[in-house]
């Protein structure tokens, strides 16, 4: 399978690791990617005026005929929803004025893919590439917002792909109630209390449901449950202590692809206690 | 006092006509995950829109706290988005040279995707930090856990089409 890769600003900062493991992953599982020659940042959910978003975002879609896949949630729902509005012929028309490279309506929704989804497509059930089966591990499944939203190919609040996939990696998706639930990410920096509060609710959530570890699918959920959590414990008067994967993260681990190439070294709270249980059951 | 109906348009026009079939149920308020925060609440800001009440419903801490999570659009029963409605109340706003530190952050943001076509972070944070000081502990903290395990880029990568990007924002945003 060929896919147009759009990494997105945070595979170079602050997500280095979910881009890290995204490409390792895709490797194994024979996902050729390439990526966007020249791809521009997409607003994220920054970027108010509604028709810039869509320009930003058409400026992307219109440099390949591949479907697109993206391992953020934010990029995804910003492309999505930017293919739905370009259905309407004058909004095609208001952004193609600007465009060097026309954006074509033979493009649509759902050519834009997430990372997700295409690995759970990859994996087939007792699928022998999972060399490490993540036996008895109690996983959360944290969509987070974006995902889902606008409403596209998952239920925007009581999906269950995460879990599916969950599943087939052998771990046992734990119930999570604040699955879909916002991280508080967008406003993190202009108000820091309002978003900190909501992020704690999640990861203590994650905690009483006996979760070993969370999985997330947006780089903006993952800085505030992973590279957070530690001043989140202290402001809150709570330990925590759960490790934060991307989703690319875990199914690599499955796939017996090591630390390094995964990112694991990056993460905030280390997994290696996690991974050590992991292996621990294996040899059971 | 009358209205203003030329805001009430603009909303109109930007979020969709289809706030007028607004029937208040509160289901937006009752999904946002800062709803307690918020005064006045997504359902009343809403309401503000539709009595043409600008001053309200362009100053105010609501729009701030909106964190597009979009929950309220999935489940609003009219089909209304009403974060596109915030979206709609920024945007007029800040056309209208609303200043704060919030709209700060989000014209730093537009502004270095028109300059180099992706964000930086840590370029943009610097530049937030001048306008709020009080934002430094937590950036500090932030800067702790990301440098050490080499999630903060120190170069700004700019992309071959900045010109281009430059052109959409500025004219797409007039229209």
């Amino acid at each position: 399978m060929k896919l147009a890769y759009y990494p997105g600003c945070v595979s170079k900062s602050t997500g280095k690791e979910m881009d890290a493991s995204t490409r390792a992953v895709s490797a194994a599982l024979g996902i050729e990617l390439v990526e966007l020659p020249d791809w521009n940042c997409c607003g994220a959910t920054h970027v108010s005026h509604e028709l810039v978003a869509t320009g930003l975002a058409a400026r992307n879609m219109a440099q390949t005929n591949l479907p697109i896949m993206t391992a953020c949630s934010i990029c995804y729902s910003n492309l999505r929803a930017a293919a739905q509005r370009l259905e309407e012929p004058e909004t095609l028309e208001k952004v193609n004025a600007v465009l060097d490279r026309k954006y074509s309506s033979a493009y649509s929704s759902a050519k834009i893919r997430h990372a997700l989804d295409v690995i759970l497509e990859a994996l087939t059930e007792g699928d022998e590439r999972i060399v490490v089966p993540l036996k008895e591990l109690r996983v959360a499944p944290y969509y987070g917002c974006l995902l889902t939203r606008p409403q596209g190919v998952y239920s925007p609040q009581f999906p269950t792909i995460l879990e599916n996939l969950i599943k087939r990696l052998q771990a046992v998706p734990v119930d999570f109630r604040l699955k879909t639930f916002c991280c508080g990410g967008p406003i993190f920096m202009p108000q820091e209390k309002a978003a900190d509060d909501i992020a704690f609710k999640i990861l203590a959530e994650a905690k009483k449901a006996g979760a070993e570890v969370i999985v997330t699918v947006c780089p903006l959920c993952h800085l505030m449950l992973d590279a957070k959590q530690k001043v989140l414990e202290q402001k809150m008067g709570e330990k925590i202590g759960i490790p934060i994967l991307y989703v690319t993260q875990l199914v690599g681990i499955a796939l017996g692809l090591g630390p390094e190439e995964l990112g694991l070294f990056m993460n905030s709270v280390s997994p290696m206690a996690m991974m050590e249980r992991v292996y621990a059951r294996l040899s059971e | 006092m009358p209205g203003d109906e030329q805001f009430k348009q603009e909303v109109l026009r930007l979020a969709g006509h289809e706030l007028l079939t607004c029937i208040q149920c509160g289901t937006c308020s009752a999904s946002c995950p800062t709803a307690r925060l918020m005064n006045p609440s997504i359902r009343r800001l809403i309401k503000l829109c539709l009595e043409g009440k600008k001053e309200e419903a362009t100053h105010n801490e609501t729009l701030w706290l909106c964190t597009s999570c979009l929950l309220c659009t999935s489940r609003c029963p009219r089909g209304i988005r009403p974060k596109a409605v915030v979206s709609a109340l920024k945007d007029i706003a800040e056309r209208a040279g609303l200043q704060g530190k919030d709209a700060a952050y989000e014209k730093f943001f537009l502004e270095q995707i028109k300059d180099y076509g992706r964000i930086a972070e840590l370029a943009l944070t610097a530049k937030f930090l001048l306008v709020f000081p009080q934002g430094a502990v937590q950036s500090m903290q932030m800067g702790l856990e990301l440098l050490p395990r080499g999630k903060i880029d120190l170069k700004i990568e700019k992309i071959k089409g900045r010109d281009e990007v430059k052109k959409i924002i500025e004219e797409l945003w007039k229209k």
